[in-house]
């Protein structure tokens, strides 16, 4: 077990080392999240109010950001063939998983932290009243979302496609978790209690503990030869 | 073809073989690049395995590395099956291939301990000094990868191969793109292997480089071996003559 | 070898027998649906789309239930026929879900008055259409077939486990925004003949669905071995010095 922890904490240190070094992930995904808020702006008639699709918004901008970084999720891997490298090593297959998830899912986090900033500033959104409930959902959204994204990504990247698969892939399959963050975070930024959104959480946390334990299972599949 | 493999026996069978394969296929769909191999490799052996391209000798080395599971029959390693679920037993062997499973960004100690720490090896930092030494990177070890020539890089990558001192050892095309005086360099290391209790198998198309180290001499054809014999049976000259004849000249 | 000739002859005479049952069972469907049931008092006509439309669905999900079990004894077994019963069923699958598509809008421009809600049904089945579609987007983008199988049949069993989630979800979000519905589908009145012609053409398009599955998967077989055949012709002509390409 303290061998399965050490496996996975060292890929994703690895992981997000050479993401502090390069940043290339990191600054395509911030630049593309607030291109969208600009683009969101711009395409918005003046006499919607924001507030009243905010959640929608936040969601469509995290969800390709995220897609972005995705696809560039094992292409340190490919360059020298580290891939086989990490396979040779005795590693438990859910350990490269979850190491690669973890980094994954602080780039997103990273990257949300500016969405939500970004566009409280071009839509006056204010999320203090319910900060706690919106990180709570945000975040169970999000492992939701790079769950499903790193077990799919890992299979892009295993074909000639490569990233332009992985939307066409995941989207379908990550409608539960649209549907209840994108509900759920609008709700809170109008100022609805958590009672109101209680529910959704509940179905999120379900969604990733299944797909948590299916991803772990099914990840040695992806990577075998 | 199988006849002709009988014909020149393999050396003294030993109880335990460091490894052997048992009716190994292996099929990329309908393509067969592995046609039925079967053989042992006693321990302290080194086994140089010829062929040309497509010949199937990557495929042989990275089952024998457990990096890819045969379609048919099995591997074994110190006798026992390889056991894919179970990772244990892949710290017992090294791989060197043309490419270097390191990454660029990373400096040469990072990439040690990287490789280290997925290993679960003890004392790490000793061992990366031991190990960059020896590989002449020492004075170098604070500097990334990516800007090593070529040379440097794969002397970095055999550092990363020995790292966890395999009994097993892999080679695959490791003298490819290395200049005159680093394919000497990586010669000698080699060479230091051959200490009786760790097992090698090289796999390349290069006679020269092949013949040099080599106990136990193979040749694979299109997924099979069509002949094996012991170094000291082979003339060098004479060698060269039947294998561009059998192969065609495919070089 | 005589084996796999053998259980090749027995999947056709069953694709046969089951093909001959299912086309006298779509007649009879035809004359139940044409002849024999009333018209629907409220909807008029186009209800007997539903005949059509509902056994359709039902058809789609159990191919995609059929490819997430053999997905997952793929993934344990390997057996090559696995992979070539899942994949005959997705793409039967895909023509169902098709046709679900294709007859709900027209049903619902009439019983609903616009060509697309998001009924919770309806919706699910737009998103199976797309897992679908990416299980062969899967499959055709992967160079190593057996890589493809694995991928796809990992495509297969995720689907299947994320289906309850996304009906769980699509439910629920029409329960939070109710749509202009016009009228509801399952009247409380519906006659014994409805009901009948209903069950009757459920049977009919389980049978026109396995009597194509067997149908499919033969020639999957067939295909498969012509190819290994075809290989081994071309490496048998040429000589040993142009195996290069063997990888």
């Amino acid at each position: 077990m303290r061998g399965f922890v050490r496996q996975l904490l060292t890929i994703a240190g690895k992981d997000l080392r050479l993401e502090l070094r390069s940043r290339e992930r990191l600054v395509s995904m911030m630049t593309f999240a607030v291109l969208v808020a600009v683009v969101f702006s711009f395409s918005l008639d003046p006499g919607v109010e924001a507030r009243t699709v905010a959640g929608a918004m936040l969601w469509v901008t995290i969800l390709f950001a995220g897609m972005l970084g995705l696809g560039r999720s094992f292409a340190l891997e490919r360059e020298q063939d580290a891939m086989m490298g990490i396979l040779l090593a005795p590693l438990d297959r859910g350990a490269l998983f979850l190491g690669k998830l973890i980094a994954n899912l602080a780039l997103l986090l990273a990257t949300e932290v500016a969405v939500f900033v970004v566009f409280a500033l071009f839509f006056q959104l204010s999320y203090w009243k319910t900060l706690g409930s919106v990180i709570l959902v945000v975040v169970l959204a999000s492992v939701g979302f790079m769950i499903l994204g790193t077990l799919f990504s890992a299979m892009a990247a295993g074909t000639r496609l490569g990233e332009t698969l992985l939307p066409v892939l995941i989207l379908p399959l990550l409608m539960p978790v649209v549907i209840y963050a994108a509900s759920s975070t609008q709700r809170l930024i109008v100022g609805r209690p958590f009672a109101e959104v209680a529910g959704s959480v509940r179905v999120l946390v379900v969604f990733d503990l299944i797909f948590l334990i299916v991803s772990i299972l099914l990840f040695g599949a992806v990577v075998e030869e | 073809m199988r006849e002709e493999a009988r014909l020149s026996p393999p050396g003294v069978i030993q109880p335990t073989a460091a490894v052997a394969a048992v009716g190994v296929e292996k099929w990329y769909g309908v393509y067969p690049a592995l046609r039925g191999v079967d053989f042992e490799i006693s321990s302290g052996d080194f086994v140089t395995i010829f062929g040309p391209n497509g010949a199937g000798k990557t495929t042989l080395l990275r089952l024998l590395a457990g990096a890819l599971r045969p379609t048919r029959g099995e591997i074994r390693l110190g006798g026992a099956p390889l056991d894919y679920d179970e990772p244990a037993w892949r710290a017992r062997i090294g791989v060197l291939s043309h490419q270097t499973f390191l990454y660029g960004q990373l400096t040469a100690a990072e990439n040690l301990r990287f490789y280290g720490r997925l290993y679960g090896l003890a004392k790490l930092d000793g061992l990366i000094e031991r190990r960059l030494a020896e590989v002449g990177l020492w004075d170098r070890r604070d500097d990334r990868a990516r800007g090593f020539s070529r040379g440097m890089q794969q002397r970095l990558a055999l550092a990363r191969t020995l790292l966890h001192d395999p009994e097993l050892v892999l080679l695959d095309e490791p003298y490819t793109g290395l200049d005159a005086h680093a394919a000497r360099m990586l010669r000698r290391v080699l060479e230091q292997l051959k200490d009786g209790n760790r097992t090698v198998v090289l796999v390349t198309h290069n006679l020269a480089e092949g013949l040099e180290l080599a106990d136990r001499v193979v040749v694979q054809v299109a997924g099979r071996w069509v002949s094996d014999e012991p170094r000291s049976a082979i003339d060098a000259v004479e060698f060269e003559q039947l294998y561009t004849a059998r192969v065609g000249g495919a070089e | 070898m005589n084996d796999v000739v053998e259980s090749q002859e027995s999947t056709r005479r069953w694709a046969v027998i089951l093909s001959a049952i299912s086309g006298l069972s779509v007649l009879a469907t035809f004359w139940l649906i044409f002849f024999y049931v009333p018209t629907e008092r409220e909807m008029g006509i186009v209800q007997r789309i539903y005949y059509v439309h509902v056994p359709s669905a039902w058809v789609a999900f159990l191919a995609f239930g059929i490819v997430a079990l053999c997905s997952l004894v793929y993934l344990w077994i390997r057996d090559d026929r696995l992979d070539a019963i899942a994949l005959s069923s997705a793409e039967l699958g895909l023509v169902f879900t098709t046709i679900v598509l294709i007859t709900g809008p027209l049903w619902g421009k009439i019983a609903w008055g616009v060509w697309w809600v998001w009924d919770a049904r309806l919706s699910l089945t737009l998103l199976l259409w797309f897992i679908y579609v990416g299980y062969f987007m899967l499959r055709g983008a992967t160079e190593n077939p057996e890589r493809g199988k694995r991928f796809a049949a990992i495509l297969g069993i995720v689907g299947a486990v994320d289906i309850p989630l996304i009906h769980v979800s699509v439910l629920w979000f029409r329960s939070q925004h109710p749509q202009p519905v016009v009228l509801r589908a399952e009247g409380p009145t519906a006659d014994p003949e409805i009901v009948k012609t209903l069950l009757f053409s459920f049977l009919t398009f389980t049978i026109v669905f396995f009597a194509l599955l067997l149908l499919r998967y033969g020639l999957e077989r067939l295909q498969r071995r012509v190819d290994a055949a075809t290989f081994r012709a071309a490496t048998r002509s040429s000589s040993i010095n142009s195996q290069g390409a063997v990888r």
